[in-house]
């Protein structure tokens, strides 16, 4: 009978997927000590803008040393061959400089976004990249607030090119070439470590700090963190961006997927019941 | 039991497969009309482009950038074409479940060109992905990204197309004249439908749901938590609508194959169809005029974005509802089919803006398709055409059962009653 | 600052998707358990299983042909065809066989249907002659409805007549038709009792009960010729 062969493959079906889900979704991002993701303080009052880190990452990296200037006024993005790139802005305090590169949320959008897991939270707190996993979507491209994912448009096996706060480095117990080249305005520790450094800072030096750590509660908290001096708009932060991470903008539309997957079939099972009936006494008075 | 449209002559039944199939490959009908010479050129184009993309990267043929990621083939035939091929699950949903039978004619020909269209529009997702070998990466495992919107659409897709693949199978059997498969594949049909409307339902609403990660990126008029319930409710007309134009044109060129009685049953179902479209227009209109306050976003209204949107609410959904209004009260096929043609139009807009045009509205360098995404664009509907010619002029989609079939689908009505 | 903690929001998932799996799964079998109906005993004629005159069922409103099949005439313009309970209750637990089609031409008098039981057949004719425009299949799968209503859910054919009103001119209609029944009855068990002397010496508890009456299902247990003698005299 038809049922039994149905029941039958869709039993093979469940027993095949059990095996692969729980193998493949186990590698889901819960750390084990969820509340030390490294992360890097960027001070941007310290900065001066010599961009000795953009220069040790491209070399780090394999990417082409940037050549243009910087201008106050034209804003510099990262692109298909720079991870990070320096920015700088005439404000009332001077030349204030600021660094742009991946934010590596603690909850990032991207990774959500990602339907093959390519983009991947590690444990360690970095947002990686991982290349064999990637189908060449751009959902990532979409999803991010900052957009940070760079797209290789001109390659037949394209990459996306985005800081990965050297994943490989910090593996070994070493920290990120930019922090390494600069040693001032950069500053690499635990999320926990970052924020009280920064704090420390602001309490001891006022008028070289705003209050805000811009980073500590965007977007549900990002992996960088930025102290400044002036105001974030002035220095070209997106300060619309919402407190909540973006994942959960999603949410509730995830959620409903099992409850309409179980009660969408029960009304329709329903609906077919109840008109079969008058289907059957219609068809005998024809 | 033979029928007079498919005799199964001997000759049919003794031949080898692959010679039936070469057979029936052979091209019926005059080589030279207007459509194949306009089409066969645009589509050679398109061949020829699309093997440019992969021998070049996507950035030789595509005018897409950093950010605004997805372009005409991701907005305009993913998005938007899966809208139209929603026809399927509202008819299916309307002649298996409500067991509206007046539509029976119809739904093989809508069930038929769901698939196609599905099938097509996944190839140009393909098309679009910057590393397509690596596609089966969510299928098999490797790894699933459960947290994703695309995932599930994803796979929606995959099943979606197996479903409507079961659905159309009954029309295969038979055109193969195998009786013993058309029954099976006839008993699969409701739970195919019930399986179909249901994945239609989420990924309808899935289309919507890509785009709430881009709060911010999309102009606020557009952006809105809603977005997933307003795809979903604009997919039940934009199905009817592209159902009442697609009718049209069968219907004038597939002539000969409709009954007369089913030509008398048409302009019946276009009547209710276009009542439907009319309401569910209507619930739509309410719907965005919720959304619109809920947001307090009326102070864009007098940008020209803001005239952008008007156009596309008041002039392509609220004109045509008015539109389908009339043309059931009075009835009048011609009004029906300009309001579909107007529907057609509001939907495309709708999910373009959604997709590409209010995305990163404010963005230095906007996206403007480049001449050759639109001949790719325009060649995958062009091949998907032809294939529906190929099967409609082959199988018995638009015209009759043979006997055998008619006798299976009275059986398949009453076999859960058992 | 407090140490930061993260949760994943989608953490489970993966399991729901699976769950959601195994719910189809069971739901198909659960459905089918849900909607089947108790399994009906099919009515005996009365309770003590014999035919009689008085248990016979002739409703007044159907042509009997003597063929022994009736046609009666729908609101939608068909007609519906079937067998008469007589014939029902003498053949008793048969499959039938239907020869035609929806689409295909029938002639009165002409072989709609066969009747099976055991090895052994009877062909039955069409009361009337048209196009057939439905055929009943649940018969196919519950061949007991012939017997439980061969009048209403027992029908056969659905058939748009062609000549309805010369070719039921001579069918029996109200109470000739009773009366007509009644004589058939009788008829037939004498062609019975003729029948089985014939061909068997020892009388089959089959017939001739304490007062004559006649047993259910009286023809299951004869040969092939008695089967076609009744065919003769009886469905042509």
């Amino acid at each position: 009978m038809s049922i039994d062969r149905r029941s039958f493959f869709k039993f093979l079906g469940i027993t095949g997927l059990t095996v692969i889900g729980l193998k493949s979704s186990g590698e889901n991002t819960t750390p084990e000590d969820d509340s030390e993701f490294y992360g890097v303080l960027y001070d941007s009052s310290i900065c001066i803008g010599c961009r000795a880190c953009e220069k040790a990452c491209a070399k780090a990296h394999g990417l082409p040393e940037p050549e243009d200037e910087l201008e106050a006024g034209i804003k510099r993005k990262t692109s298909e061959n720079q991870r990070c790139v320096i920015n700088a802005f005439e404000t009332d305090e001077g030349e204030v400089y600021v660094r742009n590169q991946c934010m590596h949320c603690n909850e990032p959008a991207c990774v959500a976004a990602c339907l093959t897991q390519a983009m991947y939270k590690t444990k360690e707190g970095p947002v990686i990249w991982r290349e064999e996993k990637c189908m060449g979507c751009r959902y990532c491209m979409v999803s991010c607030p900052f957009d940070v994912p760079k797209f290789e448009y001109g390659s037949t096996n394209p990459k996306i090119q985005k800081c990965d706060m050297c994943y490989d480095r910090i593996k070994n117990g070493e920290i990120p070439v930019c922090v390494k080249t600069c040693g001032d305005a950069l500053f690499f520790g635990t999320r926990r470590e970052l924020i009280s450094e920064a704090r420390r800072r602001i309490a001891e030096w006022p008028e070289m700090y705003i209050e805000d750590i811009y980073g500590e509660h965007t977007v549900g908290g990002t992996g960088y963190l930025y102290l400044a001096p002036v105001s974030h708009k002035e220095l070209g932060f997106d300060i619309k961006l919402q407190k909540n991470s973006y994942p959960s903008l999603t949410k509730s539309f995830l959620y409903s997927v099992p409850a309409v997957d179980v009660l969408v079939p029960s009304v329709l099972l329903g609906l077919h019941a109840a008109t079969k009936v008058k289907q059957t006494k219609t068809e005998n008075y024809e | 039991m033979n029928s007079p449209a498919y005799p199964i002559t001997k000759e049919k039944q003794s031949q080898p497969v692959w010679k039936f199939i070469l057979s029936e490959l052979k091209p019926r009908g005059k080589w030279l009309t207007p459509f194949n010479v306009i089409s066969l050129p645009i589509i050679l184009a398109g061949i020829t482009l699309m093997a440019i993309r992969f021998t070049h990267g996507l950035g030789a043929v595509s005018n897409v950038t950093q950010e605004i990621p997805w372009g005409l083939w991701k907005g305009f035939n993913v998005v938007t074409g899966v809208a139209f091929a929603g026809g399927a699950y509202v008819l299916t949903f309307i002649v298996y479940i409500l067991k509206v039978d007046k539509f029976h004619s119809i739904v093989r020909a809508t069930v038929l060109n769901g698939f196609l269209a599905y099938l097509f529009y996944t190839f140009a997702l393909v098309l679009d992905l910057g590393k397509p070998w690596n596609i089966f990466n969510p299928v098999i495992g490797n790894n699933y990204g459960v947290s994703s919107v695309l995932f599930l659409v994803a796979w929606h897709f995959i099943l979606y197309i197996l479903g409507l693949l079961i659905e159309f199978s009954p029309a295969v059997a038979e055109w193969l004249g195998s009786k013993r498969a058309h029954k099976i594949l006839s008993g699969l049909t409701l739970g195919a439908v019930i399986f179909g409307v249901t994945l239609s339902v989420l990924h309808q609403s899935g289309l919507g749901a890509l785009f709430l990660m881009a709060k911010g990126k999309i102009h606020p008029l557009w952006y809105s938590e809603f977005i997933p319930l307003l795809f979903l409710v604009s997919s039940v007309f934009a199905g009817l609508s592209m159902i009442i134009f697609e009718g049209a044109i069968s219907q004038r060129v597939f002539f000969k194959q409709i009954s007369r009685k089913n030509h008398e049953a048409r302009k019946d179902m276009l009547k209710i169809l276009s009542r439907i479209c009319a309401f569910t227009m209507f619930i739509y209109f309410f719907l965005q005029l919720l959304v619109l306050i809920h947001g307090q976003h009326w102070s864009y209204l007098n940008t020209p974005m803001g005239y952008w949107y008007l156009l596309e609410m008041v002039g392509f959904v609220f004109i045509p509802m008015l539109l389908f209004i009339r043309s059931f009260q009075k009835p009048n096929i011609v009004l029906t089919r300009v309001a579909a043609i107007m529907a057609i139009v509001g939907i495309i807009l709708n999910r373009l803006n959604v997709s590409i045009i209010a995305f990163r509205w404010d963005a230095a360098v906007r996206y403007v398709p480049s001449w050759m995404e639109i001949v790719i664009s325009i060649s995958i509907i062009l091949i998907q055409i032809w294939i529906f010619r190929w099967i409609i002029t082959r199988m018995p989609v638009l015209n009759e059962s043979p006997g055998f079939a008619k006798i299976h689908k009275q059986a398949g009505n009453h076999y859960i009653s058992k | 600052m407090d140490g930061f903690s993260y949760t994943n929001i989608f953490e489970t998932k993966g399991i729901e998707y699976l769950t959601i799996i195994a719910f189809f799964a069971v739901l198909v079998p659960f459905w089918f358990i849900v909607s089947r109906k108790p399994k009906r005993k099919v009515a005996a004629t009365g309770s003590n299983q014999i035919i009689s005159a008085a248990s016979l069922r002739i409703p007044q409103g159907i042509f009997f042909s003597k063929f022994h099949t009736w046609a009666h005439m729908e609101e939608s313009g068909n007609a519906k065809v079937g067998l008469d309970d007589l014939l029902v209750h003498i053949t008793g637990d048969v499959e039938i066989s239907q020869l035609k089609s929806p689409a295909e031409y029938i002639e009165k008098g002409e072989v709609l249907a066969v009747l099976r039981y055991n090895g052994n057949s009877l062909k039955i004719l069409s009361p009337i002659s048209g196009e057939i425009e439905n055929i009943n299949s649940t018969l196919n799968e519950n061949p007991e409805i012939i017997r439980a209503d061969p009048y209403r859910l027992g029908w056969i054919y659905a058939i748009k007549p062609t000549n309805w009103k010369a070719e039921t001119n001579s069918y029996f209609l109200a109470e000739d038709a009773t009366t007509w029944a009644v004589q058939e009855l009788k008829r037939f068990k004498d062609f019975l009792a003729i029948s089985a002397s014939a061909t068997m010496p020892q009388p089959v508890g089959v017939i001739l009960q304490d007062g004559g009456e006649l047993m259910e299902k009286p023809l299951a247990e004869f040969p092939q010729e008695i089967w076609d003698d009744f065919q003769k005299n009886f469905l042509s």
